[in-house]
């Protein structure tokens, strides 16, 4: 796909920004135990807004039920300060859960685990609140044979669904976008896997957002001139190696129409 | 201080649209049914489906409290499905009967990938080179009314205007800082063009 391509709708290529949550706190892992705190969610989406980030993810938010009235109330914070699109994820389990942050302010939900495991959820959730309430995310892996393989619980549990089938599925359930985080790319900062994100996002009739693997902003570019509809990331931003708007400024160099 | 109501659709949290108005020092009132207090501007949010949002519009008696706003030349702003509602229809619910100020229907139109999702720049005299968020399935091709027009797949009508009414399909209460400026304009009364002409 050539620039020009990519340019020829007034839609923009998306960058999105990750932010895990954890018990109100903006949290990054360094290892399994160890989680270092980040700060406060809504003065860092605030930050994020204003480097020029177009959504802003956050996960885990609900994790856990017992802090769900703290996670409900920050949802509604992040909704009253912030004025771009924001996505909630992680541990919704069924669909009390998804219309209660749904109702709180978040403008969609991310569903992964819940969505394999009660697919119903994602016609549920579109019949409710539209198509564009819903994100399906996909962790799929690439094994050293070029397989690939659905995984649910954060990455651990390997699941029957095939992959391209999955994809289609959630399409017709009513997802608006998928959420494809390429788990053989997570962390190597080898950049997105553009071959996959290209496969999904030209066979399946919903907007793809890349993720996994980000590091540099030519991993932007050649997401987004391989059909990626939005790039999604993490530690390359939290770690201060970029803003969005160094990201946005080189795409835009390289003649991307960009907000 | 300017009092802006906001009619409560039953379709979806108001939070960000609430909060995008009070930030730009208006008051906002959230009222499910008409009440007797004069506002000097009224939002039709976007959340919903087409179907429910006339459903429960008709249920409360808005459509003549809308009328009557209109005569007075009161600022309105309809956004996404709020705006569509002043329309004739839409393909989302057939059988459902807009209020019809302006002739044409909402339609499935030839989006690359449904919903239409993301950001997008407008082509507008009014608003040249906004860049606002979109999330939408459906919309008005054309209107006579239209102010602003965007290009998906192919090109349909993001704004339109008439008198006191701006109606807008993109999200401006999630469009960031040129968002803001869409409503404080639409809300004001002083959606110009470019040129400084009132229409």
């Amino acid at each position: 796909m050539s620039i020009q391509e990519a340019n020829q709708n007034s839609l923009m290529p998306r960058v999105i920004v990750c932010l895990d949550v954890d018990n109100g706190r903006v949290v990054k892992g360094t290892n399994f135990k160890q989680m270092r705190d980040m700060g406060d969610p809504v003065e860092l989406a605030l930050a994020y807004e204003n480097q020029g980030a177009d959504e802003l993810v956050f996960l885990d938010i609900s994790a856990s039920n017992e802090n769900r009235p703290t996670a409900l109330k920050l949802v509604t914070d992040i909704a009253k300060n912030l004025s771009i699109p924001f996505t909630v994820g992680g541990g919704l389990k069924k669909l009390d859960d998804v219309k209660a942050f749904l109702d709180a302010g978040a403008d969609k939900v991310a569903l992964n685990t819940t969505a394999i495991l009660k697919p119903d959820i994602i016609n549920q959730t579109a019949m409710a609140y539209g198509s564009q309430c819903v994100v399906v995310a996909i962790d799929v892996n690439k094994d050293s044979d070029g397989k690939l393989g659905v995984y649910i619980n954060g990455g651990r549990q390997l699941v029957e669904n095939e992959f391209f089938s999955w994809c289609n599925e959630v399409a017709d359930r009513g997802t608006g976008e998928i959420l494809l985080t390429a788990m053989h790319k997570d962390g190597t900062g080898s950049g997105f896997d553009t071959e996959l994100t290209q496969q999904v996002s030209k066979n399946v009739p919903v907007q793809v957002i890349a993720s996994g693997g980000a590091k540099t902003e030519q991993h932007y570019l050649d997401a987004f001139t391989h059909n990626a509809d939005a790039c999604l990331a993490a530690g390359m931003f939290h770690s201060g190696d970029y803003t969005v708007g160094q990201v946005k400024e080189y795409l835009a160099k390289a003649g991307l129409i960009v907000r | 201080m300017k009092k802006i109501l906001i009619i409560d659709t039953k379709a979806g949290n108001l939070f960000s649209l609430k909060a995008a108005i009070e930030r730009l020092g208006f008051s906002a009132t959230i009222l499910a049914a008409p009440d007797d207090n004069v506002f000097d501007g009224i939002v039709i949010p976007g959340q919903g489906r087409f179907g429910t949002v006339m459903k429960n519009l008709n249920a409360n008696q808005w459509p003549d409290y809308l009328q009557q706003a209109k005569t007075k030349n009161i600022p309105m702003l309809g956004i996404c499905v709020g705006m569509q509602i002043f329309f004739e229809g839409s393909d989302e619910d057939p059988e459902a009967v807009g209020l019809g100020w302006f002739s044409g229907k909402a339609q499935k139109l030839n989006f690359p990938k449904k919903p239409m999702v993301g950001w997008a720049k407008l082509d507008s005299n009014i608003w040249p080179q906004s860049i606002v968020y979109f999330v939408n399935s459906y919309a008005v091709k054309q209107s006579e009314h239209s102010i602003a027009t965007t290009f998906y797949g192919e090109q349909f009508c993001a704004a339109v205007k008439q008198n006191s009414f701006v109606g807008v399909q993109f999200h401006p209460e999630k469009s960031s800082e040129a968002g803001a400026q869409i409503i404080a304009q639409a809300l004001s009364g002083n959606t110009a063009r470019s040129n400084g002409d009132l229409i």
